[in-house]
């Protein structure tokens, strides 16, 4: 039987560079940085160390209505800002979503981890009867997807892909497959995470971060490049509105790309430190998934977030199943790492470069060293670009990839 | 502690944590029907009283049995007179 197809027909977004996919994308061609010093956070390192946050309008973040907001700590609320503008774009009618037959798949490292510390301060100065009823549904690891379902009317699966900074790409692979298999028509899908010192000091403390006070914070988050010293913790939301290709059709909806394959495996070794192999045979699982072989891929929009042995693994997966012809990139030179936003949020800029025939590069890679052996465009490549694959790595020695087909 | 200072403090919690106009907020306002709060929203408000005026209320029945805004004024020009922390909050 003929697998049932899964097309993007909204996309939305929350970031450092800009709430919105058009937004964004605009940032990226023009070469923006959405890193700087978090002077608000010198207290906590000593220093201003870099970070990419997001900018709410509270006017806008008030358009959401107060018993919905009252359970949404940052990652909830960029999630259901971003879902705002993917429903908005995909025309589908309210009356869909109360039908059973629509999803809500959301997936974020932590519930909210600024309403997690919160908690713990409140416990530890013994003013746990001064926490709201709502406070505890701000921080359950589900806390975007429900409430963004609540946001809708959704009844149909409500699900949330809890696996770091594979968060958002395993929630899409998770809508793509529950349309495969008929049980729904059409889900909001994404990831969504907030970054707070807690999160920042969590990477620091295993070497992870790239934590040196810097006159230029914007050239610290430098994937692929030889003098990589770590990553920038981001934040932000990208939802898409994942619907079957015939339903999309029949109602006359832009089909703006199609998620033709999904993967996602695991190390099964380390928690920390990526693989490789497993990188590669995700890939490879993802592009047998989409019936595609790996000379059709255009580009791969790489995790590559940084790190030392994060950057070289992905590479070295990239040249073992790609060879040095098709174009990588990572596009958290500009944007810092969204964490269990990334890939859905990452995925909004990949639509950009189907519809304008370009690849974006990696913001401030300079010198290649360890990376070597893939093609890694230093500024924008104009080529045509029909099926690219989207990868996330995360903590836990997850990996997931996506492939997708613009919808020439 | 006077009831005009009951009132403009209970009135404050609505204000600031269910967001309502202070116009709507009058004593015969069921705090259900009218003013629409639900059961999360009445933990919060036991919550916020709880911090407004300086007492336990939690397992207070009293405060469980209100049904409108008046009922709370009411209980506090009772518990105002009960306990004397309340007074010295306000002081």
């Amino acid at each position: 039987m003929e697998k049932r197809r899964a097309a993007v027909t909204g996309i939305g977004v929350v970031s450092p560079l800009g709430n919105s996919a058009s937004e964004l994308y605009r940032a990226l061609v023009e070469n923006r940085s959405g890193i700087r010093a978090m002077t608000e956070w010198h207290d906590e390192f000593g220093r201003d160390i870099a970070g990419a946050p997001v900018k709410l309008d509270p006017a806008v973040v008030k358009q959401i209505s107060r018993k919905v907001r009252r359970t949404m700590g940052n990652t909830a609320l960029f999630a259901g800002l971003a879902a705002q503008e993917a429903v908005a774009q995909s025309g589908l009618d309210p009356a869909v979503f109360t039908s059973g037959r629509v999803g809500c798949i959301i997936g974020s490292t932590v519930g909210s981890p600024s309403s997690m510390t919160e908690a713990c301060v409140a416990e530890y100065e013994g003013r746990r009867n001064d926490l709201s009823a709502c406070h505890f549904f701000r921080i359950m690891s589900h806390s975007a997807s429900f409430n963004v379902a609540d946001m809708f009317g959704i009844n149909g699966p409500q699900l949330s892909t809890n696996s770091a900074c594979a968060s958002g790409l395993q929630a899409l692979g998770a809508a793509l497959e529950l349309i495969q298999l008929g049980k729904v028509d059409a889900v909001l899908a994404g990831g969504a995470d907030e970054s707070t010192p807690l999160v920042s000091s969590s990477f620091q403390l295993l070497y992870a971060l790239a934590e040196e006070e810097s006159p230029e914070p914007e050239r610290l988050s430098r994937p692929f490049d030889a003098a990589r010293t770590g990553l920038v913790c981001g934040e932000g939301a990208g939802i898409l509105v994942v619907e079957e290709m015939e339903h999309a059709r029949k109602r006359g909806a832009r089909i703006l790309f199609e998620i033709a394959g999904y993967a996602t495996n695991c190390s099964g070794w380390h928690v920390s430190h990526s693989d490789e192999l497993q990188i590669a045979n995700c890939m490879r699982n993802a592009l047998a998934d989409a019936g595609v072989t790996p000379g059709e891929v255009d580009y791969v929009s790489a995790h590559a977030t940084g790190t030392k042995v994060g950057d070289a693994a992905e590479a070295a997966a990239c040249r073992a199943v790609f060879g040095s012809e098709v174009p990588v990139s990572s596009l958290k030179g500009h944007l810092g790492h969204t964490l269990g936003a990334s890939g859905s949020l990452e995925l909004a800029a990949v639509y950009g470069m189907m519809r304008d025939g370009i690849v974006l590069p990696t913001r401030n890679l300079e010198q290649v060293e360890d990376c070597a052996g893939i093609l890694l465009p230093r500024e924008i490549r104009e080529q045509k670009v029909r099926i690219c694959v989207k990868n996330s790595i995360a903590f836990g020695g997850v990996n997931a990839s996506l492939v997708c087909r613009s919808a020439d | 502690m006077d009831h005009d200072t009951i009132v403009k403090t209970v009135n404050s919690i609505f204000v600031e944590r269910f967001e309502l106009d202070e116009s709507e907020l009058t004593p015969d306002k069921r705090i259900i029907e009218d003013l629409q709060l639900d059961s999360l929203d009445l933990v919060d408000m036991i919550v916020g009283l709880q911090q407004k005026f300086g007492i336990m209320l939690r397992d207070n029945p009293e405060v469980r049995a209100v049904r409108t805004l008046g009922d709370v004024y009411t209980l506090f020009e009772k518990l105002a007179k009960e306990h004397p922390e309340i007074e010295e909050k306000f002081r």
